[in-house]
């Protein structure tokens, strides 16, 4: 465990270096600061674009955080050479990765949780405005249960991210970092839409039996990446349920344990 | 060529043991890159290895095999007794990289702190250890300096700081003076020196030849992954040459000719004249009439050759690839 604290320690305050994510950071926090502006888009649906905007921008902004860090982690090490006097000391490959991906998400974690604060702050200044009572005197929305709902979905991007990062970093072990970037992009954007493969690969859509394997296939393996997407319980005011909370967390937990032991099996024996 | 080992290794400790150890890189399109070609070497402890050959010659990937940052393709390794399969032997070396890069947002003291952790070092002991090392790389007075701000010898010392903070008893030293001034590469000798007398083994890896020849006890020279010789340094140097040479400045060809018989062989170097004589009664007898004839003298004994001069004997002066090429 010590030398995973200290690897993570390291890559943390490096990752804090990196200008080009501080650049999306402060584009991040921008965009969200002033994502109130956007309601007046849509009149009459302002509340919808407050939240769209702002965990949309949080979601978006902290994948972009989590693969541009995730894939340059170990690259870099190696490119730097910083590595070698790492595992030439008693480090093993498997506490290397652990610490890097640790020390990365620390630093995703940070870096959303900023953009979270800074949400929450214009939420809790601007969503009372749009719960106005409508014509026939009921509220636009209802908010008995939205503060605590968008905290649970800034939560829920943690998570998300926690397995984009596990992703972005193992997938930089096996390929060159572009590729390991495009990868993720990749298995991020189709898991956003694996429900919809599912269904797809449903006999009653009437796909040919190969097409349904192929589909099939891709909704067993692809992770689930929908399952951290809650917005639309908040616009409902349906309360997100700790048990929900609770599977998602088992759900990353067991996505990231898979992708880190793939990846260890590759960077044990990669040469440095 | 080879310079048989003489003594027995069985009952010599040995730190680093290799077998037939062969490293072959994949470069693609069926194309294979050797990097080290069935190298079997034994360094005993407590002395000062050197591996020396020109750039390409396989030394780093020689380290990086020994470190296990890269993996044999057959063949095998010990070091310290330990097979490279077992991450104990870390815990008792150290390893300064050539070139080193660290953590830019660290400065020294932080640096070796978190070196240092990684050995479950910690206490006000391990805080004068810190300083103690500090000031043997002459960076205690630069100490808040963050490495961003190194320059490439300041880089080169913390590294030797760091490669030292767990008292190892085996060091990898990868070019160790590269990029430091005349003064800093004479301090660094001086500590690698001071590791031999307290009994550490230092495994050497440098291209710069006049600063291996004054402290390494034994020397493998390695081109294109091959070794091509090794031994220790009084056998390299002494070769096989029987002759003895008297150097001398100052003196006129009339002299030299008076000096009779016993020359062997005439050498005019560009301010002075090297002669060589093949019995030690004839050198020292014309170094005497020499110094008697107002010549200046500068050397009188065996004809010892420089460690420029056994690799060059052994390499060649001709440059050439880094490492052969061959289809699979």
């Amino acid at each position: 465990m010590r030398a995973v604290y200290r690897v993570a320690k390291a890559t943390y305050h490096e990752g804090w270096r990196r200008r080009f994510l501080n650049g999306i950071l402060v584009f991040a926090i921008l965009i969200i600061g002033s994502s109130w502006v956007f309601t007046y888009l849509q009149p009459g649906a302002e509340l919808k674009m407050l939240i769209d905007v702002g965990l949309g921008s949080i979601r978006f902004f902290g994948m972009l955080i989590a693969v541009f860090l995730g894939v340059r982690l170990i690259p870099d090490e190696i490119e730097k050479r910083t590595i070698y006097t790492l595992l030439s000391k008693p480090v093993s490959r498997g506490q290397f990765l652990a610490g890097k991906f640790f020390g990365g998400l620390a630093t995703v974690i940070s870096n959303v949780a900023l953009m979270g604060i800074t949400f929450y702050v214009v939420f809790a200044i601007k969503a009372p405005q749009f719960a106005i009572p409508t014509e026939e005197g009921a509220p636009q929305y209802s908010m008995e249960f939205m503060y605590a709902n968008v905290a649970k979905a800034i939560l829920m991007s943690f998570l998300e991210l926690a397995v984009v990062m596990g992703l972005a970093v193992v997938a930089s072990v096996v390929f060159s970092w572009i590729l390991a970037a495009i990868f993720t992009f990749f298995v991020y954007f189709v898991g956003q839409m694996s429900e919809f493969f599912g269904h797809l690969a449903d006999p009653e859509t009437g796909a040919s039996p190969a097409a349904r394997v192929i589909l099939g296939t891709i909704y067993r393996i692809m992770p689930h990446f929908e399952i951290f997407d809650v917005r639309e319980p908040i616009l409902t005011d349906v309360p997100i349920v700790w048990g929900y909370m609770g599977r998602t967390f088992g759900m990353a937990l067991i996505y990231i344990g898979i992708v880190l032991a793939l990846g260890y099996l590759f960077f044990n024996r990669r040469e440095v | 060529m080879f310079v048989s080992h003489t003594r027995e290794v069985a009952n010599i400790a040995l730190a680093i043991r290799t077998e037939h150890l062969t490293k072959i890189y994949d470069v693609g399109w069926g194309r294979q890159n050797v990097g080290i070609d069935n190298l079997t070497l034994e360094v005993e402890e407590g002395q000062i290895f050197g591996l020396v050959g020109p750039n390409g010659s396989g030394k780093t990937t020689t380290l990086k095999l020994l470190l296990g940052l890269i993996f044999p393709t057959s063949g095998n390794a010990e070091v310290l007794g330990m097979s490279l399969d077992s991450a104990a032997y870390k815990s008792r070396i150290g390893y300064l990289p050539e070139g080193p890069y660290f953590y830019e947002h660290l400065n020294a003291p932080e640096l070796l702190r978190m070196y240092g952790s990684l050995f479950g070092l910690r206490g006000p002991d391990f805080e004068k250890r810190i300083q103690e090392l500090l000031e043997l790389v002459d960076m205690w007075d630069r100490r808040e300096y963050r490495v961003a701000n190194y320059s490439r010898g300041m880089r080169q010392r913390v590294g030797v700081a760091q490669a030292l903070i767990n008292e190892p008893d085996l060091l990898f030293f990868d070019e160790p003076t590269a990029g430091l001034d005349p003064i800093g590469a004479k301090h660094i000798r001086e500590v690698i020196l001071e590791l031999r007398e307290r009994g550490k083994t230092v495994f050497l890896c440098s291209h710069l030849l006049k600063e291996m020849e004054p402290i390494c006890d034994n020397i493998a020279i390695l081109e294109r992954g091959k070794l091509i010789t090794r031994g220790s340094v009084d056998e390299l140097l002494a070769g096989d040459v029987t002759q003895y040479r008297v150097e001398a400045r100052d003196l006129d060809d009339e002299i030299i000719e008076q000096l009779g018989d016993g020359v062997a062989e005439i050498i005019r170097l560009d301010d002075s004249c090297r002669i060589l004589f093949d019995s030690r009664e004839d050198a020292f007898e014309a170094a005497t009439r020499l110094e008697d004839a107002g010549a200046y003298l500068m050397t009188v004994g065996p004809d010892r050759r420089t460690l420029e001069e056994v690799f060059i004997d052994a390499v060649g002066e001709e440059p050439k690839d880094a490492s052969s090429v061959q289809g699979s």
